[in-house]
């Protein structure tokens, strides 16, 4: 008989989806459906407010990357005050590059030691009361007590520039509205009230060690596990280096061949379309050139040590060529690689925060520029997941006439629904019962995208597991929550 | 010299100067009288907005209209008053569309101000959500009638060189609103500007280039009380010192997850936590559906579709105490600034005029394994009874892990100021 199996909610992932999988009488899975369940409809109700509230706002998107949205929406208002984001003073530029990777550096701990570590330390069968935060706590307490002091690092960063640590304000129209003082810097690198940076790139570099040794045992699984062939997005400064505040965009397809060749930001709508399907409130973004079918990008931490040339750093780059050697030295299309590539970014953010620290142009210098104002702005940044596009017209009064907003998240819809088809297809299709460990894959694939559906949902909706089995004359027979 | 008198404040014999005004006494006597439309030197005082109503020889009086004299009885600092204060600024809230999270103005408004002091942290009434316009014609300002709560400060105080006012009263009753004389404007000083975003009691009138000028922790109301005994009167009594395990439901409905990294943001004392409580459903662990009655359930986020409210209903159906987290689920939040709009507007924008569309797409999702989008965003407390609210946007770590101890163990705490915010 078939069946259709429900995953609902899908847990330890922000926000809010659901996965069905339909199955034919032979228990053969037919198709499958990673469902993003929530709309919130920025996109409208934005509309009519001043294009100087954007920033503020618009980060209650979600609250584990609210500076990507501050900040790409900052870029896209200096724009529209006469800025372009390389003209703004070294102080304000700088001030927001350290908030930015001071994010990614938090954001990236809270994905791995919270969310994923579960599934690595325990494995992929562990029974469901195992599979969390807590347990990891409980069994493993230093990794616990390391990854809430790295999250932590990187929150108290982003306090000291932003006010708060969640929903702080920093970016104005054409600058920054603050430095940081003397006594706020010291307190990251002497090390007396919390452990400074230097520890931070240490304990980075252990975890990486760590991940080594976890894709040497466990190369096969690891290389086959939700593998698919797809493009690959990014974006990379002027000398092909990562660069996550500002820079260019660069996509790959899945052999490495360039698709799109670092163009400038503002020129996204000629190159990206969005698709709609009925089943989810979450759109398919993919190359015009390319076409719907094909023209889909991964966004996030393996694409984006895909697509660019180099690290700037030099801990983090020995790090990204011993991976690239690691996987053959070509373009890496498997998914549970993508937890080393973040661990990879993580100790590239620390390096970085290591050097800006030291940059005296954090404690003074000019805050705001002025321009001639304009009617449009287009800011993209990369997110700790990926890709993300803020696109504000306003008019001449400065009102807010249009908005489009590109969630990372989004550009990894079609790669998780295809991360979702391969564990559909190698691990529940033709078997006789469903178990837990099964669904619990299920999760694991979309898992490593780190996703972040409320972003990606622009707070209309709602991301949770249920996996739902429907026989052949849809008629619903079986639900299988998770435990 | 001027004439002392005798009155009585709250049972207590004061001696003050005849004639001079309530609020002023009350203050130099070390008594806070709550008040919002009052501003020293705007005389005759307002005495629009009422929050500083008082019992005065037996009769309801606002403070800030009454003169002081011979024998006068005042009561002041008595549930009943208090009550009626609370119920008056939270009516404000209801009224208009105040988003602090959203509002260059928070952290200098006076009407937030008013709800940290009097510690509202939900509305009793439901929010009328009425769509009003953003005034962008005025050459150096822009007027948020959304705002606005007609205090008439502007209207009395801001006046040009040669006397004429700028702003004005237009309509009547439920209509009224603050219009402004644009060709008035045009000549007011930039101080003049500046002082009239200064004097709004709220975030109505904003000079253009003039935003979010001051970080976190500077702003007017962000540290201190004006109360010298704020702390106190939020301290808990503390009646158990059992601290039996407990057990936590958590989950995030139309939210964005912001007040559930903000649970995890007491860092490592995260670890004490764990040993006095455990999860069961929560989007932190894998667990799905309730497996056990749970002590406690918190909610993040309000409810946009059928399915959060299935979710809430769910949580009201197995948890004793239900805690609404952060404005999302207290009120509705960011979210909830689509409740002004049709919701066919919202799907349209998303899915039909996006630039990035396929043109021609005429797809809006739309699916059986799609929740309904609702029309609006409705707050948690109108879908079933909560129990407690934790403000904020999001809440701070520390205030929320205090409230769930008492909550839980009647472990005394203290909300601080500081850390009892809307944004």
């Amino acid at each position: 008989m078939s069946r259709k199996i429900t995953i609902d909610p899908v847990t330890r992932v922000e926000g809010h989806g659901r996965v069905t999988i339909h199955l034919d009488d032979y228990g053969q899975v037919k198709e499958s459906f990673f469902h993003i369940v929530e709309f919130r409809g920025f996109e409208r109700f934005i509309q009519g407010h001043p294009y100087w509230e954007a920033p503020v706002f618009v980060q209650r998107l979600c609250g584990i990357c609210p500076v990507s949205h501050h900040l790409a929406a900052a870029k896209a208002i200096d724009q529209i005050a006469g800025i372009d984001p390389k003209d703004l003073s070294p102080t304000a530029q700088k001030l927001r590059r350290l908030m930015h990777y001071g994010q990614v550096f938090q954001s990236h701990a809270l994905h791995y030691f919270y969310l994923a570590s579960p599934d690595l330390l325990f494995g992929l069968d562990a029974p469901a009361d195992k599979r969390n935060i807590i347990a990891v706590a409980n069994e493993h307490r230093d990794l616990a007590i390391k990854g809430i002091t790295m999250r932590r690092f990187g929150q108290e960063i982003i306090k000291a520039v932003a006010g708060k640590r969640i929903h702080g304000i920093l970016a104005v129209p054409g600058g920054v509205h603050k430095t940081i003082t003397e006594a706020e810097r010291d307190y990251f690198l002497d090390g007396t009230n919390i452990e400074n940076i230097d520890t931070m790139i240490t304990w980075t570099k252990e975890v990486i060690d760590f991940m080594k040794s976890y894709h040497e045992k466990n190369k096969k699984m690891l290389d086959e596990f939700a593998y698919f062939p797809s493009g690959h997005l990014g974006m990379v400064n002027d000398k092909g280096e990562l660069d996550l505040y500002d820079g260019k965009l660069r996509a790959k397809d899945h052999e490495g061949n360039i698709i799109l060749n670092d163009i400038p930001a503002d020129l996204y709508q000629d190159y990206f379309s969005e698709a709609v399907a009925n089943w989810s409130y979450m759109k398919f973004p993919y190359l015009k050139t390319i076409g719907r079918d094909k023209g889909w990008n991964r966004v996030g931490p393996i694409a984006r040590l895909n697509i660019c040339d180099s690290l700037s750093t030099p801990l983090a780059e020995k790090e990204r060529q011993f991976y690239f050697d690691f996987y053959g030295n070509k373009m890496n299309n498997s998914t549970m690689y993508s937890h080393w590539a973040r661990l990879i970014e993580m100790l590239h953010c620390a390096e970085t925060l290591k050097m800006l620290l030291h940059d005296p142009d954090l404690l003074t210098g000019e805050l705001v520029r002025h321009g001639t104002p304009r009617n449009k702005g287009i800011g993209i940044i990369e997110a700790p997941r990926g890709t993300l596009t803020h696109h504000y017209e306003v008019d001449d009064k400065g009102m807010i006439t249009h908005c489009n907003l590109i969630v990372s998240t989004t550009h990894n819809n079609d790669a998780m629904n295809e991360a979702v088809k391969w564990v559909a297809q190698h691990v529940i299709s033709r078997q006789g019962s469903i178990t837990d460990s099964m669904l619990n894959q299920v999760e694991v694939a979309i898992r490593a995208y780190d996703p972040c559906l409320s972003c990606a949902t622009q707070a209309l909706g709602s991301m949770s597991l249920v996996v739902e089995l429907y026989n052949h004359q849809e008629i619903l027979i079986d639900v299988r929550t998770k435990n | 010299m001027e004439n002392k008198i005798n009155i009585t404040i709250d049972g207590v014999p004061i001696l003050a100067n005849e004639g001079a005004n309530l609020i002023n006494v009350a203050k130099e006597n070390g008594i806070f009288i709550p008040s919002l439309c009052y501003f020293d030197h705007i005389e005759p005082p307002l005495g629009t907005c009422r929050v500083c109503t008082c019992k005065i020889n037996g009769k309801y009086q606002p403070a800030c209209t009454e003169r002081v004299t011979e024998g006068m009885v005042i009561e002041i600092n008595t549930g009943e008053l208090n009550d009626l204060r609370k119920a008056l600024v939270e009516m404000m809230f209801a009224e208009g569309n105040h988003i602090c999270p959203a509002c260059e103005k928070s952290g200098n408004c006076d009407l937030q101000h008013m709800g940290y002091e009097l510690g509202i942290a939900s509305v009793r009434f439901p929010h009328l959500f009425k769509d009003r316009i953003i005034d962008y014609k005025p050459r150096r300002m822009i007027l948020e009638h959304n705002r606005c709560i007609k205090c008439m400060r502007c209207v009395m105080d801001i006046k040009t060189k040669d006397g004429r006012k700028v702003f004005t009263y237009q309509d009547r009753g439920n209509n009224t609103y603050v219009g402004i004389d644009y060709e008035q404007e045009a000549i007011l000083t930039e101080e003049e500007i500046i002082n009239a975003m200064n004097i709004c009691t709220t975030g109505a009138i904003i000079v253009r280039g003039k935003n979010v000028t001051m970080p976190f922790g500077q702003r007017k109301y962000d540290t201190n009380s004006v109360q010298q005994h704020y702390n106190e009167k939020k301290r808990m009594p503390n009646t158990s010192q059992v601290m039996e395990k407990k057990i936590v439901a958590t989950c995030s409905l139309a939210g964005c997850f912001g007040c559930h990294m903000s649970m995890l943001d007491i860092d490592t004392d995260l670890l004490d936590m764990v040993e006095l409580i455990s999860f069961d459903k929560s989007p932190i662990t894998d667990i799905k559906k309730f497996t056990h009655r749970c002590h406690i359930g918190i909610i993040e986020g309000g409810c946009c579709n059928d399915e959060n409210i299935e979710t809430l209903r769910l949580f009201r159906e197995n948890c004793d105490i239900l805690v609404a987290l952060g404005e999302c689920a207290i009120w509705g939040g960011v979210p909830s600034m689509r409740n002004t709009i049709p919701l066919s507007e919202c799907l349209e924008e998303a899915y039909l005029n996006s630039v990035t569309n396929e043109p021609g797409n005429t797809v809006v999702p739309y699916h059986e394994d799609l929740p309904k989008i609702l029309n609006r965003v409705y707050a948690c407390n109108e879908i079933v009874k909560i129990d407690y609210f934790i403000p904020g946007c999001p809440p701070d770590g520390n205030h929320i892990w205090k409230a769930i101890k008492n909550l839980l163990w009647n472990e005394a705490f203290n909300v601080l100021y500081s850390e009892f915010k809307y944004d």
